[in-house]
């Protein structure tokens, strides 16, 4: 199958580093009859940003889900500073020290911008649990305006807001929390220059600060080069090309792009000359 | 026609002097407030309908016919109340009219088998809240879809009341004459006794749906599922015991009703279309079929409106044969107002 060759071509095998606090190790993973991760290596440097890249359905956001809790992979271990992690749920990859961006924010468009930014976190007064929204206001407040992120009202359903300030709360509740690795899924998509601006300087920052590693899937190149210390790039369920961002080029991410879509092409074009090899042969 | 009363101040305003004029802004900005309200148009429907029938019908607004009224929507309050947690998940319990049938044919058995009659009363709500789990399983973790589930329990249900009660009408244990007394005082019998149950029950839901992590999850979970799992919340649990919740208040609804009555039935029919009524009350109360937005206290508006309506008919006299064709023109109506206040909610800024 000329599937099997390109993947066998550009296996990345496992690479490590003394400082890892992550370590993900022959990750497989389908659901059904698809195949969204064959065999995944990666490993995360205390204090580093990777930059996760890699074609639409790739696996990225799968990869990041399973690291998060929400999927079990099929086979494969990882490691979290230095000791075997299987994460049971959400929750208890979160109890790990493990938080994440995801693709569709898991925000509840009902409830308001504080109580998405405390899902699952809430603070509740006691004896009686009931929830502290006066805090939670207040923390909520703080915590935006130390992203620097404008949100006037905090007490307005989130359906109410722009799709970058919708993301700005979801990687605020993120980077809000005590989490030392953050998992980012796309999180500029949805936001314009300047907001994706503020939010690439927060992830510098947080770096600078020495206290979180990241994992960011990212689609502009410009945003790779400018935040990421090391590039991952994941083709066809493998990883197929790892290199610290200094090593690597816009040209050269540019070049694995196009010869991928070639090479998918190519097999595309071989399936079909098959199926019409088969039909002739049936006629 | 519902807002007129409300707005005519408030439009006159501009043209009068400087202290009126705020007072109009005012007036204007409560009525506002008060319409965005997820409540505020079944309030005004309910006043209208009370409006009217106390002006087309002597002595509706007296005591005794309050006290009449009771009965028409206290135990359906209390059965919409936890249908609201099941809605507000974007699911429906459809089994809510078979539990409050069969819950207290459980509690005559429990009493038959020798069990003191608050601990029967007990051990049937228990045996309640399991039919209300086994809806919650099959919705959550086997992955029917809860009208299905939900649907199957009603028949279940009703069958396994005629099979119990071999179609025979029972008369309520602990309300024969012997034993008139506080137990059934308390559970039903007493004037007022629905009514506060009712009351109580709307206020304790209420104030769970608006100020605790269960309801948190509740509207989460309902207005955004797969959301709700990513940041952490265990959706199917969180379907599980609110399908739970609903079914308590369905079987208590019974029991009340079962000891207000003195005699229970087995007749599916008319626990039937009280499950249609009480889910007529959530719905008009101003909780979303689609989930993620509920409201107990819209509820027990929802309730009382269906009431105020049943009853109203009743005592100007209408025809048996009409009711139920004034009950369906005076729904549609209602949510045609509601529908049409939900768009100034939305253009006000509050979802």
């Amino acid at each position: 199958m000329p599937e099997q060759a390109f993947a066998g071509e550009h296996i990345v095998g496992l690479q490590t580093a003394p400082d890892d606090v992550l370590r993900v190790e022959h990750i497989s993973k389908r659901f059904g009859p698809i195949t969204a991760l064959r065999d995944v290596n990666l490993h995360l440097r205390k204090g580093e940003v990777l930059g996760l890249l890699g074609d639409n359905g790739a696996g990225k956001s799968t990869l990041i889900k399973i690291i998060c809790g929400f999927h079990k992979q099929d086979s494969g271990t990882m490691w979290l500073k230095g000791a075997p992690y299987q994460p049971k749920s959400v929750d208890d990859a979160r109890a790990h020290g493990i938080d994440t961006v995801y693709q569709d924010l898991a925000l509840v468009d009902e409830l308001s911008v504080y109580h998405n930014l405390f899902l699952r976190r809430e603070r509740v007064a006691r004896p009686i649990p009931f929830l502290a929204n006066r805090e939670m206001r207040r923390e909520a407040r703080k915590a935006l305006d130390q992203i620097g992120i404008n949100i006037p009202h905090i007490d307005v359903p989130v359906a109410r807001l722009s799709g970058g300030q919708r993301q700005a709360i979801a990687v605020a509740r993120t980077v809000s929390s005590e989490a030392d690795i953050l998992l980012l899924d796309e999180p500029l998509a949805a936001m314009g220059a300047k907001e994706g601006g503020q939010i690439l300087d927060l992830i510098s920052r947080l770096k600078e600060e020495g206290r979180v590693s990241v994992i960011m899937i990212l689609h502009n190149y410009a945003h790779v080069f400018a935040t990421c210390d090391r590039v991952s790039l994941i083709a066809d369920g493998v990883i197929s090309l790892d290199k610290p961002t200094s090593e690597t080029s816009v040209e050269e991410l540019n070049e694995i792009i196009v010869e991928e879509y070639r090479r998918a092409r190519q097999a595309l074009l071989a399936e079909e000359a098959e199926a019409a090899k088969a039909r002739d042969a049936a006629a | 026609m519902a807002v007129a009363p409300d707005k005519a101040p408030a439009k006159e305003a501009p043209q009068g002097p400087a202290p009126s004029r705020a007072l109009g802004v005012v007036a204007l900005g409560l009525a506002r407030r008060f319409l965005t309200l997820r409540e505020g148009s079944i309030i005004v429907v309910t006043l209208i309908a009370a409006i009217y029938f106390s002006t087309t019908v002597t002595n509706f607004l007296s005591i005794a016919n309050l006290k009449s009224l009771i009965p028409y929507f206290a135990f359906l309050a209390i059965m919409a109340a936890g249908e609201v947690f099941v809605m507000t998940l974007g699911e429906i319990d459809l089994s809510i009219g078979a539990l409050y049938l069969v819950t207290p044919f459980a509690y005559w058995k429990l009493t038959q088998a020798g069990v003191p009659l608050v601990p029967s009363v007990l051990l049937a709500l228990v045996i309640a809240m399991g039919f209300g789990a086994v809806n919650g399983f099959f919705t959550a973790y086997v992955g029917i879809a809860s009208f299905v589930a939900t649907l199957a329990m009603l028949f279940f249900l009703d069958g396994l009341t005629l099979i119990v009660s071999h179609s025979e009408e029972i008369t309520t244990p602990g309300t024969s004459v012997v034993h008139v007394a506080t137990f059934a005082q308390v559970f039903g019998a007493g004037t007022y006794s629905e009514l506060f149950w009712a009351l109580g029950i709307i206020v304790i839901l209420q104030i769970i749906l608006s100020f605790t992590r269960w309801g948190l999850y509740t509207v989460a979970t309902g207005g955004n599922r797969l959301g709700a799992a990513e940041a952490g919340i265990n959706t199917r649990l969180v379907l599980l015991r609110n399908f739970v919740l609903c079914s308590l208040t369905a079987g208590f609804a019974g029991i009340l009703e079962a000891v207000r009555t003195s005699s229970m039935s087995p007749d599916p029919s008319g626990s039937q279309s009280d499950l249609l009524l009480a889910i007529a009350a959530v719905i008009i109360g101003g909780t979303l079929m689609t989930g993620g937005s509920g409201t107990v206290v819209g509820a027990l508006i929802g309730a009382l409106f269906l009431g105020i309506l049943t009853d109203g008919l009743v005592v100007k006299g209408v025809s048996a044969t009409y009711e139920d064709l004034y009950l369906g023109i005076a729904i549609i109506i209602a949510m045609t107002v509601n529908v049409y206040v939900q768009r100034v909610r939305r253009g006000s800024g509050r979802a």
